[in-house]
């Protein structure tokens, strides 16, 4: 694809860090390099990180001190030559150096746009593609290693043995419709179902990872709740392990939510502080009030915290009970505070799937409040060695799949005829196929050709 | 340049396509020849004297459905008659009937012979005479030049025909008959890309020497089901074949002298087909197998000459007379004519364009086993397909092209000319990703149209067609309307015998979707009037069209979503070779097989999904300028 254009983008978060990564990629990214570094004849060896200052064409001066790498074509991400300039990472130094780059006719990369390029170049294939781009959203080393395994093909190897055994279901069934003169053995109907249902079971499991894909790909989304003051932002600072909400001992401080994505086990866990929820008259806070029910709303786990340095009160018991059909948790703060049992905090909620006692202040109980939040979703074992399904394509292939398999399933039940039993088989193959590659139906033929002697 | 005559349309062979060319190229008009080595073998079927089977018998009758003459020559000449896979659904089931050989040959010259605008010429073509890429003449062995517009080759096996019997081999195009070489040649100065495939043949005994008894009898249907729309009835006899079986002994043999054998020796350089196998293949692909099934299929009623079908071989002649008299039953048999396997060109039929005229040379058709396929059936609908656009291209009118979702010989053709052979092509129900939808009884609703509209379909014809699809209307509105309601008497019958809840009430269309429910029981429960206008038949394939209807709606839809860019147009000067990514060989089959839509490319065997996304990505990405 050498008559596209030269793009160029950051490739780093954007925000203050420690470094900033831009990245060009086409036929002019050497050519603009040289410009930059002030020298014609500069070619880096390719795949070596090498030291040079850049300047600014316009006025001479020096931009920053860059590790330039340069991946030579076609042995680089895209297929194209590809720069990268690992600068400091001050933002508007790496705004002015994009702008910089811009200057030389190369265009903005649209999102998403280098895995395309490296898609467009054979580079990858669409699953690969697709698992890259969830490694670039990746928030945890759970899901990036994730990620990378998909990169693997292994995706599409897993899909194999499921591809083959749906092959050995369809070939004795095909064989007896299309050689019915042949002297072929008989269909054996009841190995063939349990072979299918075996198969189901095999793709169903797989897609049913989807869940747990999602949770490591997108995170669990958890919401600190409770009346004002009772601790939920000192609480979720000890969980974020920094001092980002504004902790001050007047109720209602918090009077926006704040958000911050902390790794729990491997697992990205959305934190969501919240405004706490009581009746104010004071209209900002009362906004806070009202988007705070609507992050409950969307939470996946929501933790009501109380006091327990007092005793239950009219609005603990209020949140508890418009709580009650979400899941929830319990975390009981200032326990080191704690001048009441359990039972004496009349704490009757059946519904709480763990009630914690926990100390912001001491970090008493931090982690089993950790372990609480991952507990309904330990079946999602990050060691788990199979696959996790992270694409809702796949997923959906998956499920068609699955469902087509279920059709056939019905039919050889019900001794339907063997051309409409195929029927879902071979969609199944095809909806499989999306993932692991077509199935013709001269490989159908040549797997018959193989497994029975056919000719008259 | 002179000519002795001059043609509209000259097909060269009167097998199983030049038949039906020459005979399609005449009825629409053409001045046609019909040129062949000798008139007294047109129409010799000269392997398994029997036609159709399953998907090829579909074929057969499509091939009638448009304005072919096979089904009605089959129909007159046809001594055992089945209806295969009567067991499944009507969708699979596909006639086939042994035939009497020379009967089928006499029927096939009588039929051409009554064609105004056909003439027979014996001759041996030597040469194709081409001007400015276009076809010009033909020219025989005997010096006589033939001018035509259009010129169908159907050469059969004949183009470098080379016989093999045990170590033996000679030049041949058929047992008996001299190979065409010089043709060959010709294809080749043209530039034709030609490929080498092999096929075989089994021994005839003489039937007097049979013990019969040691067989098991298969019998005809006692109601045959014809391939022609137009025939009401089969007339002629019909005859027993007989089932028996190879033994282990006979396996012994062979594996111990299989080095006899063309195929094992390296001699045979051609590729076979691998569902038309030799015993030798068989013995040795699968050894585990203790005995292979044999067919033994009288030739004709005049004849004591029995075909030993599903023993086909090379091996040498004395062998094979050994071999067969260690059949049980065949003790004292005697072999008439040896089997034999034969070599012989193809041309890459990536070469034609879904008329079957070649790309190279305008005017010039291909048909039957030049493009690498097997069987009368695939050979006859190609010649149909060729003999037509011949014809339409000689009057200066729009040539014909079935697709794939309609036709099992439009799939037949897209494969041929976008996938090319590696093997001898034989038709499958597989191979048509719409099975459900093309059945044998429902050919003439797909094709007779397209007959009509080219002017292959005759009048009574097509009043006859006509008649047929207002009764399949009326039937259909009739089941659609006739309501059992749970209080009708033979509602609760009906629900016993199926063993299934019907509902309050349930219409005839809706039961024919029930599992257990066959047309004959549709017929019971129709009402008196419309079941004296319509016959079995009709109701057997209203019935089927409301069997399918929901699954191949779902198909439709499965196949829509999943291959929605299926349509995306590929430029003619879209460049394969910079897409980088593909491997050579895939840029060099996508090449020459210049896929029109990313459908094509998508069908293309050996692509990735990889490959596939680079594809679409290029074909859908608009270029920055």
């Amino acid at each position: 694809m050498s008559s596209q254009d030269t793009i160029a983008a950051l490739s780093t978060p954007p925000g203050r860090s420690g470094i900033g990564i831009v990245r060009l990629s086409g036929t002019r990214s050497l050519e603009v390099t040289q410009s930059l570094v002030q020298d014609k004849n500069f070619t880096p060896e390719p795949n070596h990180a090498v030291l040079r200052k850049i300047y600014d064409p316009s006025s001479h001066e020096v931009l920053d001190h860059v590790l330039i790498t340069y991946f030579k074509s076609p042995r680089s991400f895209t297929g194209e030559d590809i720069i990268e300039f690992s600068c400091h990472g001050s933002p508007v130094l790496l705004r002015s150096l994009i702008d910089i780059v811009l200057k030389f006719d190369i265009r903005l990369a649209g999102p998403g746009e280098f895995t395309l390029r490296a898609l467009a170049n054979g580079r990858l294939n669409l699953v690969q593609a697709e698992a890259i781009r969830d490694l670039i959203n990746a928030q945890t080393r759970a899901a990036a290693q994730q990620a990378t395994r998909q990169l693997e093909g292994e995706m599409s190897a897993l899909l194999q043995p499921a591809k083959n055994s749906l092959l050995n279901i369809i070939v004795p069934l095909e064989s007896s419709l299309e050689f019915v003169e042949d002297d072929l053995p008989e269909i054996a109907f009841r190995e063939i179902k349990t072979d299918l249902l075996n198969l189901i079971n095999q793709v169903t499991r797989l897609s049913s990872t989807f869940g747990a894909g999602r949770l490591l790909r997108e995170g669990l989304k958890v919401t600190l709740a409770g009346r004002p003051n009772v601790g939920k932002s000192s609480l979720f600072n000890s969980l974020i392990e920094s001092d980002r909400a504004i902790v001050t001992d007047i109720p209602g401080t918090t009077r926006d939510s704040l958000s911050e994505t902390v790794s729990l086990d491997g697992i990205p866990v959305l934190l969501t502080d919240t405004a706490g929820l009581r009746v104010s008259e004071d209209i900002i806070e009362s906004l806070g009030v009202e988007r705070t029910r609507r992050i409950i709303v969307d939470a996946d786990l929501v933790v009501v915290v109380i006091d327990g340095s007092q005793l239950l009160m009219p609005e603990d018991r209020e949140i508890l009970i418009n709580i009650a059909d979400s899941p929830h948790i319990i975390a009981i703060n200032k326990c080191d505070l704690l001048s009441f049992k359990q039972n004496e905090l009349d704490l009757r909620d059946e519904k709480a799937t763990a009630i914690v006692n926990v100390s912001a202040k001491t970090r008493e109980g931090l982690d089993s409040l950790r372990t609480a939040i991952l507990e309904p979703y330990a079946a999602y074992d990050t060691s788990y060695t199979g696959l996790f399904i992270t694409n809702a394509r796949h997923f959906d292939l998956l499920q068609r799949a699955a469902t087509s398999l279920r059709a056939s399933l019905n039919l050889l039940e019900e001794r339907a005829s063997e051309e409409l039993v195929l029927v879902g088989l071979y969609d199944a193959l095809r909806f499989l196929g999306e993932i692991t590659g077509e199935t013709t139906p001269d490989d159908v033929l040549s797997q018959i050709f193989a497994t029975f002697c056919i000719g008259k | 340049m002179s000519f002795d005559e001059a043609f509209d349309v000259v097909v060269i062979g009167a097998g199983h396509a030049g038949c039906e060319a020459a005979a399609a190229a005449a009825r629409l008009g053409a001045q046609t020849a019909l040129v062949t080595l000798n008139l007294d073998l047109i129409g010799q079927m000269s392997c398994n004297p029997a036609i159709g089977g399953i998907a090829k018998g579909h074929l057969v009758r499509e091939i009638d459905a448009l304005g072919g003459i096979m089904g009605r020559i089959i129909d007159r000449t046809g001594i055992q008659f089945r209806l295969l896979n009567r067991s499944r659904g009507p969708a699979v089931q596909s006639p086939r009937a042994q035939a009497d050989r020379a009967l089928y040959r006499f029927e096939m010259r009588r039929t051409l012979e009554a064609i105004p605008n056909l003439h027979l010429r014996q001759g041996l073509v030597v040469d194709l005479i081409v001007r400015e890429g276009k076809i010009y003449s033909i020219e025989l062995q005997d010096t006589r030049r033939l001018h035509a517009k259009s010129v169908v080759v159907a050469t059969g096996t004949f183009l470098n025909g080379l016989i093999h019997t045990g170590r033996r081999s000679y030049t041949s195009g058929r047992a008996g008959e001299p190979a065409s070489i010089e043709l060959a040649q010709s294809l080749k100065k043209l530039g034709f890309p030609i490929g080498r495939l092999k096929t075989g043949t089994p021994p005839r005994l003489d039937g007097r020497t049979i013990d019969w008894d040691a067989f098991e009898p298969q019998q005809a249907d006692d109601n045959p089901v014809p391939f022609s729309f137009a025939t009401d009835q089969i007339e002629q006899p019909q005859i027993t074949c007989y089932i028996g079986y190879t033994t282990d002994a006979v396996h012994n043999t062979i594996r111990q002298n299989i080095h006899e054998s063309p195929l094992y020796s390296g001699k045979i350089k051609g590729i076979g087909p691998r569902y038309c196998p030799s015993i030798e293949d068989k013995v040795v692909k699968f050894a585990d197998k203790d005995r292979h099934q044999l067919f033994l299929e009288p030739e004709g009623h005049n004849t004591n000459e029995i075909y030993l079908n599903g023993f086909s071989t090379s091996l040498p002649a004395n062998l094979q007379q050994e071999l067969v008299r260690m059949i049980p039953g065949l003790e004292q048999a005697e072999i008439i004519r040896p089997g034999y396997a034969i070599e012989y060109d193809f041309v890459d039929p990536r070469e034609l364009t879904p008329q079957l005229e070649t790309v190279r040379i305008k005017g010039l058709f291909h048909a039957g086993q030049i493009n690498g396929t097997t069987g009368y059936e695939e050979a006859g609908c190609q010649g149909l397909i060729a003999g037509i656009n011949a014809a339409l291209l000689a009057q200066g009118r729009a040539g014909l092209l079935l697709n794939r979702e309609e036709s099992y010989i439009g799939v037949l053709i897209d494969d041929l000319i976008k996938q090319g052979v590696d093997e001898p092509y034989r038709i499958f129900t597989s191979r048509a990703e719409f099975r459900l939808a093309l059945r044998h009884d429902n050919a003439d609703a797909r094709l007779s149209p397209y007959g009509r509209k080219i002017g292959l379909i005759g009048n009574s014809d097509w009043e006859r067609f006509n008649l047929k699809q207002d009764r399949l209307a009326r039937l259909r509105a009739a089941m659609e309307s006739t309501k059992l309601k749970k209080s009708d008497p033979a509602y609760l019958s009906l629900s016993q015998t199926l063993g299934q809840d019907l509902g309050d009430s349930i219409t005839l269309a809706q039961l024919a979707n029930r599992p257990k429910v066959n047309p004959d029981l549709i017929r019971q429960l129709l009402p008196s009037a419309i079941n004296s206008l319509c016959s079995t038949k009709d109701v057997e394939t209203v019935t089927a069209d409301l069997l399918y209807n929901g699954y191949i709606a779902a198909q439709r839809a499965t196949f829509d979503r999943l291959y929605q860019h299926d349509d995306l147009h590929v430029s003619d000067n879209f460049d394969f070779r910079k897409v980088s990514g593909l491997s050579n060989e895939m840029i060099d089959r996508l090449e020459r097989a210049r896929p029109r839509t990313f459908g094509q490319i998508r069908r293309t065997p050996g692509l990735t999904p990889a490959a596939l996304s680079t594809l679409l990505i290029q074909l859908t990405t608009k270029r920055a300028a």
